[in-house]
């Protein structure tokens, strides 16, 4: 276990593990998006209230929820870089901020895309969508704390309290439209009868849809976490090695 | 089974009455994959080529002093 933590902690180890994974992963989340999106679009059944807006849905849930994953995620990181000085953990602790970023801010946006039609407003002070408000500023004050601070060491410690801190907005989030009866619906019970109001051919497009962004999201961050490691390991001999094999 | 939910190409543009919402919605989406898979690439070969031009004048400035260092020498003999 510890060596295994040690060496997951090691940029390079990292990478080219990671390069082994992506052709993987960016194959099924092809295939899940391909199959999520046509049945999303096509096959759903309209919704008898809400019409074809149903279809909106299938991209705001899967982004939306998936934008909860990043805080925590942030703050874990950043509990490590705190606790044993990762150099990955802080470069994954970065690297997760902007992706958190777009999730929340298309989550806001389609939100309010959906919210027009069917609630008659684009937006409302409500619980749940001022709790997304707040993580969208979180993220962009986590962003800007890190231009801010010239010493890389002190700009990944500050993040990294800050998203520890910041991350309570989180189950406030998640439990919003428990704790406040506002009017953003709660989440719905999943029910293999089809005659419930859940039937499964509204959640399994759904799930296969959560399914496509989630690997969305790892991939995204691989992605920039692999930059990272480029950026920061630049004087190393295995990167300097890697450049000059490259073809670009 | 899932049944096709549409009967022509139009009434599929159309979305009943929210071709508006819809579509700007999964245009958002396309541009948020487009964000999230294109762009590290293109970083990723803009660090590559900085790095590369950085590596070129580093070893023609490596040069030019060495070939500098020989000429002091033979000025010294």
């Amino acid at each position: 276990m510890w060596l295994w933590f040690s060496k997951l902690g090691s940029p390079r180890w990292f990478y080219e593990l990671s390069g082994r994974w992506l052709p993987w992963l960016y194959g099924a989340m092809a295939l899940l998006l391909l199959v999520g999106l046509t049945w999303a679009l096509l096959f759903v059944p309209e919704d008898y209230q809400q019409g074809h807006t149903i279809r909106i849905m299938y991209i705001h849930v899967p982004v939306a929820s998936i934008s909860l994953a990043c805080f925590p995620l942030m703050a874990i990181a950043g509990a490590i870089t705190l606790v044993w000085k990762m150099k990955l953990a802080d470069m994954v602790a970065k690297c997760v901020a902007p992706i958190g970023l777009w999730f929340t801010g298309l989550a806001l946006a389609t939100g309010a895309i959906w919210g027009e039609p069917i609630w008659g407003t684009w937006w409302a002070w409500d619980a749940r969508l001022t709790s997304m408000l707040i993580q969208f500023f979180l993220f962009v004050g986590v962003i800007a704390l890190r231009s801010a601070i010239e010493s890389p060491d002190a700009a990944a410690r500050a993040c990294a309290v800050l998203a520890i801190v910041g991350a309570i907005n989180v189950p406030i989030i998640k439990y919003s439209v428990e704790w406040w009866n506002t009017l953003h619906q709660p989440a719905s019970r999943i029910s293999m009868d089809a005659m419930s109001p859940n039937p499964p051919e509204i959640w399994v497009p759904l799930l296969i849809m959560i399914s496509a962004v989630y690997l969305l999201f790892v991939i995204s961050l691989l992605l920039r976490t692999r930059n990272e490691i480029l950026v920061r390991e630049r004087r190393s001999q295995w990167v300097t090695d890697l450049i000059a094999r490259s073809q670009s | 089974m899932p049944t096709l939910q549409f009967s022509s190409v139009s009434e599929f543009v159309q979305m009943g009455t929210y071709s508006f919402h819809v579509w700007v919605v999964y245009l958002l989406f396309a541009v948020f994959l487009g964000y999230h898979l294109i762009l590290p690439g293109l970083q990723r070969k803009q660090f590559i080529r900085l790095q590369k031009r950085r590596a070129a004048r580093d070893a023609e400035l490596a040069a030019r002093a060495a070939g500098r260092h020989g000429q002091s020498d033979r000025s010294a003999q």
